[in-house]
């Protein structure tokens, strides 16, 4: 039953997946495992969260069980630091936590928030101290397989992953890449297979760009929205020599996030379970749910 | 102590290279070409870049071109010749190193202080005999400029076609590798011009030297990239490259290949000294394969601002002055500035931005490995790194008192562990080391604790080599495996 209940939300696979991927840096790819750096994210981001949702939570049922219910998240943004965000710093890797978390409560529009915690929490860190970088080489190619098998099990297991918006913006990108790299200039195909098998871009495809409670609630507002942030981020990876390009147009593009929620009406994502859930009489479970019309 | 040592090993000397930096040599004659390492000297700041590229070309000069794509059209003050000594100079600072301690003997007070044995790292560099003939002006290429520089006669050439610029350089007498054009196709369409370079024999009798001194070139581009695929076009072998790069902010790193330290701190057996040269060669040869081969290796990082004391712990070679500095081409030093550039940066001269950070790259390419050329970027990372290994030398004289007899068996076992961290690190049979382990060097030691005495112990130990797209496989399997029972079973 524990193991059922477990799967029922999606956000521990993300977790599975993200440890799973960590892993493999540290024991494979030999990255030098800065431990303290991911205590540092993690640490951070679970006192923000358990501070900010003291002061700043809305009050509609226990404290205790608004923390149980965000603790996931709280990982998941703490494995997007440490898997994407490097820095010599510790205080650096704690601003970049805090800002992460405190942003889900304090940039909000509606009662959804407005940036993705870790993607800001990146950009913030890199382009305003200038004390922190982004690695886009450090997965390698040989690691695509891997990635792929991951992201793979991940869909199938859950469903409730927004697979277009992946498909749509790895097929953009991907694409437009292609045109350039193989139609316009010719390069042979192991070229344009290498730019496309960085384990940052997958990263970024599968478990970044992906977060429901980040992207428009309707599925045609969703492609909509990425096609461009794909258009944009090969033009300034290709052209600008941009890393990280994917992340920052993300936070750039996401300010219209409530724009185009507004535009097409749709049901607002709650991450929940299955509908036979809903017999408990769990009061917090009941609320979680509901899913609420916009 | 003191004592030089090959450091490029026998693996490496085993391995036909053929070598070109950058870009490629063309050969009139289809001549034999030779081993060689390249080595880079890359300094970046904004989007300023200074290149120079090591020659070590041996053999008649009339013989020598080469190819470099650059993205834009030089000055003739962007192109100037340097010292070849810098290379030299910067290897030995930054080489792999070799560091002694001597044990204490735990039944006297007697002390002696830790040596370390600096490490001179000779390349094998030999650059490939290349040909060069007239000029003549063909429709299809444009020469954007020409210069004499130095010894070097300098061409700038722009191409509209491939097949125009291919056919330019076999009229004029470059034998174009076959596989060239590939490359050449893509580079003429992302806009890169071709930097073409041979001997001017005049100036060169004026220098009345053999050698022909590196090129250095300076231009403001925001890409900041190493062109290895035209190099690639007339070699079949694995090629070395070694890359010097300087940044006001921090390491270098590559972004599209993966970055990864070489193995350091590892206490190997005290008969390594004696072939330092071949144990490195080995031990990079065998991270190399481990690795997947398409990796950048960092060989060492280090704040080298010249105000800066602790320049490096120990110092191989003397950590280089302001002078070789400015000779490498950092500009920002001592107000200097980027003169010959009229856009120089608002932030060029500002606070305490005299920093020079020191990053120390090794690659091993070939065209399976490296589909791409090398992009870099520079990091605000400040952390200090060395490739450093520890010999230490056992005490010697009476050790009958009881620490004496601890201290005896700890020294086995330490022993032990060194001689199998050697066949870890080298990937390499204890056998093969048995003519060391057992040639003098020892016998000062007492003789249970002696290497040949233990060598037959640790070979029962053998090393399990664990492959990385194996355990990958399996890995991916479990996960799927695992996926599709849950879906089976209705747990999801």
């Amino acid at each position: 039953m524990f193991l059922q209940q477990l799967f029922k939300d999606a956000r521990y696979f993300q977790i599975l997946f993200q440890s799973i991927f960590l892993g493999y840096g540290i024991l494979f790819l030999h990255w030098q495992a800065a431990w303290w750096l991911y205590s540092t994210y993690f640490i951070t981001s679970i006192t923000t969260q358990l501070v900010f949702e003291y002061f700043l939570g809305k009050k509609t049922f226990a404290y205790n069980k608004r923390i149980a219910f965000s603790f996931p998240s709280v990982i998941i943004s703490s494995f997007g630091l440490s898997l994407l965000l490097k820095t010599n710093h510790v205080e650096i890797a704690a601003l970049a936590a805090f800002i992460s978390i405190a942003s889900k409560f304090i940039i909000k529009i509606k009662g959804k928030h407005i940036f993705n915690p870790s993607a800001l929490g990146i950009v913030t860190a890199i382009f305003l101290t200038d004390t922190a970088w982004f690695s886009p080489g450090q997965w390698g190619s040989g690691t695509a397989i891997l990635f792929g098998v991951c992201c793979l099990g991940f869909i199938v297991v859950t469903r409730v992953q927004k697979l277009d918006i992946s498909l749509a913006f790895l097929g953009t990108f991907a694409g437009l890449l292609f045109i350039r790299q193989i139609i316009y200039l010719g390069w042979p195909i192991d070229f344009f297979v290498q730019s496309i098998s960085t384990g940052s871009l997958l990263l970024f495809s599968f478990f970044m760009i992906t977060d429901p409670k980040t992207i428009p609630d309707n599925k045609w507002a969703r492609i909509v929205w990425c096609i461009p942030i794909a258009v944009v981020a090969f033009y300034l990876t290709t052209f600008k020599f941009i890393n990280g390009a994917p992340i920052v147009v993300l936070i750039l593009a996401q300010p219209l996030v409530p724009l185009l929620d507004w535009l097409f009406k749709a049901r607002r994502f709650q991450w929940t379970t299955s509908p036979k859930y809903n017999t408990t009489k769990n009061d917090f479970l009941l609320i979680v749910h509901t899913k609420s019309i916009m | 102590m003191k004592q030089k040592l090959l450091i490029i090993g026998a693996a490496i000397i085993a391995t036909p290279f053929i070598m070109s930096f950058c870009g490629f040599y063309v050969s009139k004659a289809d001549g034999t070409l030779k081993n060689k390492t390249s080595q880079v000297i890359l300094v970046r700041d904004g989007n300023k870049n200074v290149i120079t590229m090591y020659n070590d070309f041996k053999g008649d000069t009339k013989d020598f071109a080469m190819v470099v794509p650059i993205p834009v059209v030089l000055k003739k003050e962007d192109i100037k010749v340097v010292d070849q000594s810098i290379f030299q100079k910067l290897n030995d600072y930054s080489a792999p190193r070799l560091v002694e301690y001597w044990d204490q003997n735990p039944c006297y007070g007697y002390r002696e202080d830790d040596k370390m044995a600096p490490m001179a790292n000779k390349s094998l560099s030999e650059v490939v005999v290349s040909g060069y003939g007239n000029v003549r002006k063909k429709d299809a290429v444009k020469i954007e400029a020409q210069y004499l520089v130095g010894e070097y006669d300098i061409l700038i050439l722009s191409a509209k076609e491939s097949s125009g610029l291919k056919d330019w350089l076999n009229e004029n007498g470059y034998k174009i590798p076959a596989d060239a054009e590939e490359v050449l196709d893509p580079y003429i369409k992302s806009n890169l011009k071709f930097f073409v370079v041979k001997v001017n024999e005049k100036e060169k009798k004026k220098l009345n030297s053999n050698f022909l001194r590196p090129i250095q070139i300076k231009f403001n581009s925001p890409k900041f990239m190493l062109p290895i695929r035209l190099g690639m076009a007339n070699a079949d072998g694995d090629q070395d490259l070694i890359v010097y790069a300087f940044s006001r902010k921090g390491h270098i790193e590559c972004t599209n290949y993966r970055n990864t330290n070489i193995a350091t701190d590892k206490n190997i057996p005290l008969f390594v000294q004696k072939n330092f040269g071949s144990f490195y060669g080995n031990l990079f040869t065998h991270q190399w394969n481990n690795e997947n081969k398409a990796v950048a290796f960092l060989e060492y990082a280090w704040n080298v601002t010249p105000i800066n004391q602790m320049k490096c712990d120990p110092c191989v070679g003397n950590p280089p002055t302001e002078q070789d500095l400015a000779q490498s081409g950092v500009w920002w030093l001592n107000g200097k500035d980027w003169t010959d550039y009229s856009d120089v940066d608002e932030d060029e001269m500002d606070n305490g931005s005299r920093n020079v950070h020191f990053t120390r790259l090794h690659f091993r390419y070939n065209r399976n490995s490296f589909a791409q050329d090398l992009m870099f970027q520079v990091t605000p990372n400040t952390e200090n790194f060395q490739a450093r290994y520890i010999i230490t030398h056992p005490a010697t004289g009476d050790l009958s008192c009881d620490a004496g007899k601890k201290y005896l068996q700890d020294l086995k076992a330490r022993r032990k562990k060194e001689l199998l961290q050697l066949t870890a690190l080298t990937g390499t049979n204890i056998n093969n080391w048995q003519d060391d382990a057992t040639a003098k060097n020892d016998e000062d030691t007492v003789t249970e604790a002696q290497y040949a005495t233990l060598l037959p112990e640790v070979k029962n130990e053998s090393d399990n080599e664990k492959t990385l797209p194996g355990s990958m496989i399996l890995l991916s399997a479990v996960i799927l495996g695992s996926a599709g029972f849950m879906r089976w079973k209705g747990f999801v």
